[in-house]
């Protein structure tokens, strides 16, 4: 039986809280800023967008700044909470070596950077046009799964990876 | 076992530690974040700028929109012939159309008095997302009787301002540029001022059925307004030139 395995009962109540845990929170908060910025624009909620590089109104009024009716920044809102809910309750006593919450960051932030991947082909290819903030966000994510990469090693059972 | 308990205890204080670290960190994140994002969006929704098209009351009924739709004038009012233009300040063809074509019109048919033309606002508001904040910059500069100068600037500098976040200062300095009074203007800017009458103009042309930029229709007198294909000169000259013709006259009168 691993150790992560005996950890999950609530065993790992010693285990050092894991940094790269903590890497991911501060870095979806970050996100999630970023996200509810672009969200508070396409509800209408503030003026033009400030767009220092880039063309943020001609993505943000473009076709594909919107699932149906959902705007694609309120996914990444939605997104980016989920993973800073993950990763603190990662963080906490007892949960620290949770392989579910592993393999929930790492599916989470891999399906995140899927999505901002398809989105910045969009821009490139598609609209022509970038958005800083929509670049930033695909930066983040990407530095998320990155730092959600340990949890592999958390769920093949390897142990505590920092 | 009670060395390996001391262990455990500096290793739950450590860890205690590092956490409490942490949330520290993610407070400052959380402030910081909150400032920025906080002051961005309050600051913009301080700003009353009328940026959108707003509710128009009554704009079902075709007679008062009719009423309320409103275009600016050039030329003699009395001119036989009517050249009307529904434009959109960040349309690229638009800029072609009031640098290029409107000049040759002005001089063929506007400064003669064979014709006036009138410029109606079609802000094409899905695309162009300063459209409509453009085309109420004009009208402030209307109030002060500025607006063809206003509006040939923006067109001027469409590729500088069009692209950016926020147009604002720019326009701003364009009303020194064509001399305006900058605090009329810039109260006028900050208002809701010509949010409705532009508004207006855009729903006209949806009953119209115009949705593309620019749209130039002829009338003469009180007749049927002809819609053109297209915006270049030889095809208003064409139109214009056969709508002066006096009509021919039947054999045997």
């Amino acid at each position: 039986m691993g150790e992560a395995e005996v950890l999950d009962t609530g065993a790992g109540a010693d285990a050092p809280a894991p940094v790269n845990r903590m890497v991911v929170a501060v870095l979806s908060l970050v996100g999630l800023f970023v996200a509810f910025y672009l969200m508070a624009h396409s509800f209408g909620w503030t003026g033009p967008l400030v767009c220092g590089i880039g063309e943020c109104e001609t993505v943000q009024s473009s076709r594909w700044a919107k699932v149906g009716e959902v705007p694609v920044s309120a996914i990444g809102f939605a997104g980016y909470a989920t993973l800073l809910g993950l990763s603190v309750a990662g963080l906490q006593p007892g949960r620290r070596s949770s392989r579910g919450l592993g393999l929930l960051l790492l599916a989470g932030s891999g399906a995140g950077v899927a999505f901002s991947a398809w989105l910045t082909y969009l821009e490139a290819a598609v609209i022509h046009a970038w958005c800083q903030w929509c670049v930033t966000s695909a930066i983040l994510i990407t530095l998320i799964f990155l730092a959600a990469l340990p949890e592999a090693r958390r769920i093949r059972g390897g142990g505590d990876a920092r | 076992m009670s060395s390996r308990g001391e262990q455990r205890r500096q290793a739950r204080q450590k860890g205690s530690s590092e956490l409490t670290k942490f949330y520290w960190i993610l407070g400052a994140v959380a402030v910081v974040g909150v400032g920025v994002v906080g002051y961005s969006v309050g600051s913009d929704a301080l700003s009353a700028a009328a940026t959108e098209p707003i509710d128009l009351q009554g704009a079902d009924d075709v007679s008062r929109l009719v009423q309320l739709a409103q275009g600016v004038k050039k030329g003699d009012p009395d001119a036989p012939i009517t050249i009307v233009e529904f434009g959109d300040y960040q349309c690229p063809g638009c800029g072609a159309f009031a640098l290029s074509v409107k000049p040759q019109v002005d001089l063929a048919y506007v400064q003669p008095g064979k014709a006036n033309f009138v410029f109606y606002d079609l802000p094409l508001v899905s695309i162009h997302a300063h459209s409509f904040l453009a085309a109420r910059a004009a009208r402030c500069a209307g109030d002060q009787d500025r607006f063809w100068e206003y509006h040939d600037n923006l067109f001027r500098t469409q590729a500088a301002w069009s692209t950016k976040s926020d147009p604002t200062p720019d326009f701003l300095d364009y009303a020194g540029v064509v001399g305006l009074e900058p605090d009329a203007f810039e109260t006028c800017l900050n208002s809701d001022r010509h949010a409705e009458v532009v508004t207006a103009n855009m729903r006209l042309a949806e009953e119209l059925g115009l949705s593309a930029t620019p749209s130039i229709m002829v009338s003469r007198g009180q007749g049927m307004a002809r819609r053109l294909n297209g915006f270049d000169f030889q095809t208003i000259k064409n139109t214009v030139d056969g709508m002066m013709e006096p009509p021919a006259t039947p054999p045997g009168n």
